[in-house]
């Protein structure tokens, strides 16, 4: 499947260009810094960039553009961890275990463990590209309805009840999330709750509602506190621990290869993307671990799941660019854009014919991830200077620096109007104990799982038996209903012989 | 003291009437010869990326060199493009922003389906030199040879097969008057909707629904994998010079061929702007007329599969009016998705 001569020439247009090199690092830096920055997506970093890219041949544009996307994969997850706020929709698990890992003190090793599973997870699933793009791109495309739906679910499921006091609250939590989630022009064209606000018309503005909420819960809750790390001896960096917190995830090779290939998958389906996957790749490893519990809490290995998983995403919407031409998101639409603007229509008939510049492309991508190891060890060192910042000084900046992105998000007021209001419901909720990243994750799937609930009606033509004609979709539910029952007995029987020992006590 | 606090206000407004008046005695042609003597935005109601966008990108280089001032390009999306056309109706008649717009159908459409508060005659179309139109298609491994074929099947079992669409779009306009010549009866067809072209595309060729109906360019990228069983036109197209086209297939089928454009695209101004400030739009004419003709811009943008036929502003708003009317016509079709 690899095509030799065409990767000879690939190396040989990598090598003897040095407009191909240089802009990796700018872009890598670039991508970190605006992912960094909370209200500023993915897209939108290569969105500013993407007529810079005008200006330059085709090979370099691409090149720094996929830095960019790199950079801005990874650079969300610096906020994530550090002050529990994603920088990006993609780095909402990042924060269920990576902020309470800083709390703990443990910032550098959670920095480092987010560095790592990113950059394996993006040279892992540029690795499947390079090798599998056309049969990836091929399933993928057979993705419908159904199955989306069954994916959804699953993830609710999984994460409905996160990180809350009960399972009750978890789950108004999420209603709540989806009822915002649903807010908006449906995709059968009518209006719900816009309240005539032409603003909401196309929804809720996801990344500054999910900033308010995260931000506002987390915010309030350290009004007393001096600092994030409340012990100061733990307050250090240390570049030694940065890379112990990388040595973790190579210790846990399984959780890495799980979110990678999750990752890659339901970031190569078109429209769902990294947001989703991290969340999917999350509940996944929490489902599957024999502690549960210990997630939320601060388990490396949840913050593994979602970097690898949310990393690992770019190479499989890569994947459905180059083998279909299809933009699976925002970013991949962006490279089309500048695809087009290089007189390139991107697709089958360009994989075909330049499959040397397929080649370069991956070839330089495996080199980001590398690069990404050097430059994002870097950033993450000054970044993390963050948690000797009083709180006092660093709480103002946040949400002004929140509050500036949200208006450059959207490019009005909507933006910042709609993070006040989140902040407030999400200062309430967890005033009384609400999980609020229960609602995030509500908002985040509630709009994929009603979308694709309601075509999978359509198709049927109101025939819920039509259900049978979709067994993978089948497969998964029953699946997931499988693995509900055992962890409810496990469950039970824990709780059975946790009372018997007390009993016997 | 009253007094002097009405003082200022008072000698404040004769000043103003006076610097009024000085304006409007300088003769119109020096004022027009100053305009534009800042920087030109285009302003784009959609995402970065889409066809609108690069062609603004595309173009920008060009009224540049003809206006003798910088162009950029701005993007406001949302909301079907109500958000960048409220935001373009709140500025000022200076004519230093001008849209690079789907004028046809978002406009009409984000009226009828919206409750957008403009009129689709606010606007005023420069040039819209690109058209997309509505392609019915289906995936090549769906084994559906014709159209006609469809027809059939949908005739016996309106059941039988399912369609993709957009909902509140010319397609589904298109869609629904091409059923309705057929006797097929829409409510019961198994329709699917997408909220956006892009998923349409891929619930086409991915086989997810039995035939879309979508513009047909975004096709272009994966035409290996869809067939092309009907183009709502009545000219052969470049692009799928094999696809029958709806004028002969009504011919056939015995009833009267109607269809609204997919996309009808290019530089858009507002009414209100022209007749406020008639020298200055015609400066803007001249520069956008100039750069469309310009044998560089031809070349570039046709690289780029992008759109430079000068229809001036005469066919441009007529296409664009009737369009809309058409439209407004259908407006019921448009409700029951």
């Amino acid at each position: 499947m690899i095509d030799f001569p065409a990767f000879g020439a690939a190396l040989n247009m990598l090598g003897g260009s040095l407009d191909a090199w240089i802009w990796v690092v700018p872009g890598l830096l670039i991508g970190l810094l605006f992912g960094a920055l909370p209200g500023i997506s993915v897209s939108m970093a290569m969105a500013l960039v993407l007529p810079a890219t005008l200006y330059m041949d085709f090979l370099p544009a691409i090149i720094f553009l996929t830095s960019v996307y790199t950079g801005a994969g990874f650079g969300g997850s610096i906020p994530a961890v550090l002050i529990n706020i994603p920088g990006t929709s993609s780095a909402v698990a990042t924060t269920f275990d990576g902020y309470p890992m800083a709390q703990k003190g443990l910032h550098n090793e959670a920095l480092g463990a987010a560095l790592v599973s990113s950059c394996i997870g993006v040279l892992i699933s540029y690795v499947i590209l390079f090798v599998l793009v056309q049969p990836l791109a091929e399933i993928v495309l057979r993705i419908g309805p159904y199955e989306m739906a069954a994916i959804g679910i699953w993830g609710l499921v999984l994460l409905g009840s996160i990180g809350g006091s009960s399972v009750t609250k978890g789950l108004f939590a999420a209603g709540i999330g989806v009822l915002c989630g649903t807010v908006g022009m449906n995709t059968a064209g009518y209006m719900r709750g816009d309240m005539g606000i032409p603003w909401l018309l196309d929804g809720v503005p996801t990344i500054p509602a999910m900033v308010g909420l995260l931000a506002a819960s987390q915010l309030f809750a350290l009004v007393n506190a001096k600092f994030i790390v409340a012990d100061e001896s733990k307050r250090t960096i240390s570049l030694r621990r940065i890379i112990a917190g990388g040595g973790l995830v190579l210790g846990s090779p399984v959780a890495l290869l799980r979110g990678s290939f999750i990752g890659v998958f339901i970031g190569a389906v078109p429209g769902v993307g990294s947001s989703i996957a991290n969340l999917i790749s999350y509940g996944e490893a929490r489902r599957v671990s024999p502690d549960p519990e210990s997630y939320g809490k601060g388990n490396p290995r949840g913050l593994i799941a979602a970097e690898s998983a949310n990393s690992s995403s770019e190479g499989g919407s890569m994947a459905t660019m180059l083998a279909l031409g299809i933009p699976g998101g925002g970013a991949t639409a962006i490279l089309l854009a500048s695809f087009a603007m290089h007189n390139v229509i991107g697709g089958p008939r360009f994989m075909e014919q330049n499959r040397d510049i397929v080649y370069a492309i991956i070839i330089s991508n495996f080199a980001q991830a590398l690069i990404l190891l050097l430059v994002g060890t870097a950033f993450v060192f000054v970044a993390s200077t963050v948690v000797r910042l009083p709180l006092r000084y660093l709480i103002p900046s946040v949400l002004v620096m929140s509050t500036m992105g949200a208006f450059a998000i959207e490019g009005s007021i909507a933006g910042p109007i709609t993070l006040f209001v989140f902040a407030v419901l999400g200062w309430l909720m967890s005033r009384y104990g609400f999980p609020v990243a229960a609602i995030v994750v509500g908002l985040l799937l509630g709009k994929l799982i009603e979308t694709e609930l309601l075509r999978a009606w359509q198709l049927a033509g109101g025939d819920p038996l039509y259900i049978l004609e979709h067994p993978v979709a089948v497969g998964i539910l029953v699946l997931m209903a499988v693995s509900l029952g055992l962890s409810l007995r496990r469950d039970i029987r824990r709780r059975r012989a946790l009372k018997a020992a007390s009993a016997v006590a | 003291m009253t007094d002097s606090i009405h003082a200022i206000p008072r000698r404040r407004a004769l000043l103003l009437a006076a610097g009024a008046g000085a304006a409007l005695a300088a003769p119109g042609i020096a004022r027009a010869q100053t305009f534009p003597e800042r920087p030109i935005t285009l302003l784009v109601p959609f995402a970065t990326g889409g066809y609108n966008d690069r062609l603004a990108r595309a173009m920008a280089p060009f009224v540049q060199k003809h206006i003798g001032q910088p162009v950029t390009v701005v993007n406001r999306p949302g909301g079907g493009t109500v958000l960048g056309n409220t935001f373009y109706m709140q500025q000022p008649d200076d004519g230093y922003m001008v849209m690079v717009h789907s004028a046809g159908p978002y406009i009409p459409l984000s009226i009828l389906t919206r409750n957008a508060r403009y009129k689709a005659d606010d606007f005023h179309m420069i040039n819209l030199p690109s058209r997309d139109l509505t392609l019915a298609a289906c995936a090549t491994s769906k084994g559906i040879n014709s159209i006609d074929e469809v027809v059939q099947r949908l005739k016996a079992d309106p059941r039988s097969l399912s369609i993709g669409v957009q909902p509140a779009s010319a397609d589904l306009i298109n869609m629904a008057l091409w059923m309705q010549a057929h006797g097929i009866d829409r409510s019961r067809v198994r329709v699917v909707t997408y909220d956006g072209g892009g998923p349409a595309r891929t619930a086409t060729a991915g086989g997810h629904v039995d035939v879309g109906f979508v513009g047909g360019e975004g096709f272009l990228p994966i035409k290996d994998r869809i067939k092309p069983l009907l183009l709502f036109s009545d000219e052969k197209s470049t692009d799928y010079p094999d696809a029958p086209l709806l004028t002969d297939h009504a011919r056939a089928a015995g009833f009267q061929p109607q269809s609204v454009d997919g996309s009808q695209r290019g530089f858009v101004v507002l009414k209100r702007f022209v007749a406020a400030q008639p020298e200055r739009y015609a400066i803007l004419l001249r520069a956008i007329e100039a750069a469309t003709k310009d044998p560089e811009c031809v070349s570039t943008l046709g690289n780029q599969q992008l759109a430079t036929t000068w229809y001036g502003p005469e066919a441009s708003n007529r296409a664009y009016l009737s369009s809309a009317a058409l439209m407004e016509r259908y407006a019921d079709l448009l409700k029951q998705a």
